[in-house]
């Protein structure tokens, strides 16, 4: 059982790793949003075998379903949509050289963490000594009621901001750009043309 | 199915904040239903009477402490002087944005409680003691600042620095939360008292607790970029020529102070008995922050660029308090971030008396002849780069004195040495400003312009610079109650 476990474990942080590079590889943008699709269902996969049942769900709802479809039209809203023709910052033995002064600033944090760190530490013991139970929907909504209210309220406050934010740049884009006309109003203006023209065209 | 148990919260510990927060939201509406376009000035004096109510709101709860919400914050002396500090950087924010939205054709009713809430996301931090409470602060304070940021919109440069600091913060509050999850890993708490007692509870070997290094050195990072300490600041000097002058005066004295406020309480509190692993690490940021923020200051003709600079610098000798981590550390480092918040403000009310509308040159030579044209501007101005140089009889004399007193009785008499060494090299282009404003002729017409809001911004300013300066001890004394029962 374990075995086959460690297998699925293997398969499915092959394919977050492997996707994950690809986003970063490929010159594609597109190309790039849906490897990181295929690496946010990995995550979600990753839940799952961690019995967070829940959460795999929300991974798949909020990152593949939400955000990525987000980048996807984030990019085709933009006008240089692929990025293929896009001139790298730095090249040749620079290129290397980032790359392993990159991966030797990253070896030494995280080398010594795995190396040294205790792994083995027993799970968590609720109050009744029993294991605590993995959060669920259910445990989730208690924390966000009980323990965490503070940390929920705020991040509504948080959203609200982001929010008015966003109308701040959205606003004052259009107020510069020509004034969108509604469906109503354009339907009207078409009639007055159509009356203006028929005397015209008598 | 048990019922949901709601737990006691008492929100008469965050009366300030929760009046800052609400009078926003209201404003919001008000300012949409009722404050007529045009007259958007309104909403601004709405929004400094709210910040003035929040801080009336806090003098009744000197003598009240606790902490509510599960233990997430935390109402002290300390936190409530910050509040106060934070209240007046709101409020003068905003006086010097009253007539400068207008001129620079930016005026929009929402600027006036976006300040309010990022005021609300400083409070936060000042009360928060759970590092996803610090957080969430963090966050809602940045957030705030990108949009503020890039309210110059039509400029392009405001859209840059908007830009460039969304995605350097973004990567900031990346590591912030790597960082708690790998403290969580460690202690499996996030909350300051429970890293405090973990810590306490088992002596540490550091080969056993790299978990727990990393996080805390991750939330390091994080507070760096926020606070712009070196080699964190490269965004600082492009995002404060970008964004409105208003705005980046609040950030300049806002950001850090919040941030290093929160700071304090993590390594004061959580972090103590760590101490000596992150004691080295914030003595060497703290010195190189001095010399690179003080010596790039040197060649900028730029005086916003120079006062970004300035503040890099400011933020060093700041770190020196929190490093002390002592009762007399966090007296200076309360004593300082006042003093420097209305002298900084006041040198940015000056900057925005002389911009002139359209452009996006803030050359040293127009303050050139200054004295001539404007005596009491120029004079105002001397003050503010004296104070900031440190040169007495002026409140940055005092706070810097108190800072390396502070630093040198905590055992980090090398760190003073530096610190009064970049002061000196800093006094060179602090005074060419008033060089050039008292003794060389104007190069070119420039016409300051004053009003009601920058006027009373200036005056304060100045005035507090002074007087701070001139007898501290009743400062001093506000210090040194704030702290009788820090970390709560």
């Amino acid at each position: 059982m374990t075995l086959v476990i460690q297998l699925i474990f293997g398969l499915v942080a092959a394919l977050i790793i492997g996707a994950a590079m690809m986003v970063v590889l490929v010159r594609n943008v597109i190309h790039a949003a849906l490897w990181l699709i295929a690496c946010f269902f990995g995550v979600g996969a990753l839940y799952l075998l961690l019995q967070a049942e829940f959460l795999a769900v929300v991974q798949v709802l909020i990152y593949v379903g939400a955000i990525s479809i987000l980048i996807l039209f984030a990019i085709m809203l933009t006008r240089q949509v692929t990025g293929e023709g896009v001139r790298q910052l730095v090249g040749g033995w620079r290129l290397w050289l980032t790359v392993a002064i990159s991966a030797l600033l990253f070896a030494v944090v995280i080398v010594p963490t795995v190396a040294s760190q205790q792994w083995n530490v027993p799970p968590p013991l609720g109050p009744e000594g029993a294991p605590e139970p993995l959060a669920g929907p259910a445990e989730l909504g208690r924390g966000f009621v009980s323990e965490f209210l503070l940390q929920f309220e705020v991040a509504g406050v948080l959203l609200t901001v982001a929010l008015i934010g966003a109308i701040v740049v959205a606003y004052e884009e259009r107020a510069r750009r020509r004034r969108v006309l509604t469906l109503a109003e354009e339907h009207e203006l078409r009639k007055r043309a159509a009356a203006s023209d028929q005397p015209a065209g008598d | 199915m048990e019922p949901l148990q709601i737990p006691p919260v008492n929100l008469i510990l965050l009366a300030p904040l929760l009046t800052v927060v609400g009078w926003a939201s209201a404003l919001l509406l008000v300012d949409v239903f009722l404050i007529p376009e045009g007259k958007k000035k309104l909403t601004g004096y709405l929004a400094i009477a709210g910040l003035l109510v929040a801080g009336l709101v806090g003098l009744p709860l000197w003598n009240v402490s606790g902490s509510t919400f599960s233990g997430m914050l935390v109402l002290d002396r300390y936190s409530l002087s910050l509040t106060w500090i934070f209240v007046i950087v709101g409020a003068l924010s905003i006086a010097m944005a009253l007539d400068y939205l207008p001129r620079h054709g930016i005026e929009q009713g929402e600027f006036y409680p976006l300040i309010m809430f990022a005021v609300a996301g400083m409070i936060l931090l000042a009360q928060g003691t759970d590092l996803i409470v610090l957080f969430l602060g963090i966050e809602a304070l940045s957030i705030t600042l990108y949009i503020l940021t890039g309210f110059a919109y039509p400029r392009l440069t405001s859209e840059e620095a908007a830009m460039k600091y969304l995605v350097l913060g973004a990567f900031a509050a990346g590591f912030f939360v790597y960082g708690i999850a790998l403290v969580y890993g460690a202690t499996g708490t996030t909350s300051l008292a429970g890293i405090a007692e973990f810590l306490g509870r088992q002596t540490l070997v550091a080969e056993d607790q790299t978990l727990l290094l990393a996080g805390a050195g991750m939330v390091l990072i994080a507070f760096s970029f926020k606070t712009a300490l070196v080699p964190f600041h490269m965004w600082t000097p492009d995002v404060y020529e970008g964004s409105p002058t208003p705005v980046a005066a609040f950030m300049s004295v806002g950001t850090k102070g919040a941030a290093l406020a929160a700071l304090l309480r993590v390594l004061a509190f959580a972090f103590e008995g760590v101490q000596a692993y992150w004691l080295p690490v914030l003595a060497a940021l703290a010195a190189i922050t001095m010399v690179v923020g003080n010596l790039g200051a040197l060649g900028q003709t730029n005086v916003k660029r120079m006062l970004a600079y300035s503040s890099i610098g400011h933020a060093g000798y700041i770190l020196l308090g929190i490093m002390v981590a002592s009762e007399r550390g966090a007296e200076a480092f309360l004593f300082y971030l006042l003093a420097y918040a209305l002298t900084n403000l006041g040198a940015f009310g000056v900057v925005i008396a002389l911009e002139q509308q359209g452009e996006s040159v803030w050359s040293i030579e127009d303050f050139a002849g200054l004295y001539q044209r404007r005596p009491m501007l120029a004079v105002a101005m001397a003050l503010f780069m004296f104070s900031l140089a440190g040169v007495p009889p002026t409140a940055g004399f005092m706070a810097k004195f108190f800072i390396f007193t502070a630093a040198y009785e905590g055992g980090l008499g090398w760190l003073a040495l530096v610190g009064v060494i970049t002061s000196a090299i800093a006094a060179y282009f602090y005074l060419r400003v008033v060089v050039k404003m008292f003794m060389q002729e104007p190069a070119r017409e420039v016409q300051p312009e004053l009003n009601r809001g920058l006027n009373a911004d200036i005056i304060i300013a100045g005035v507090a610079t002074l007087l701070i300066g001139l007898v501290p001890t009743p400062f001093i004394f506000l210090a040194q109650q704030s702290l009788v029962a820090l970390g709560g």
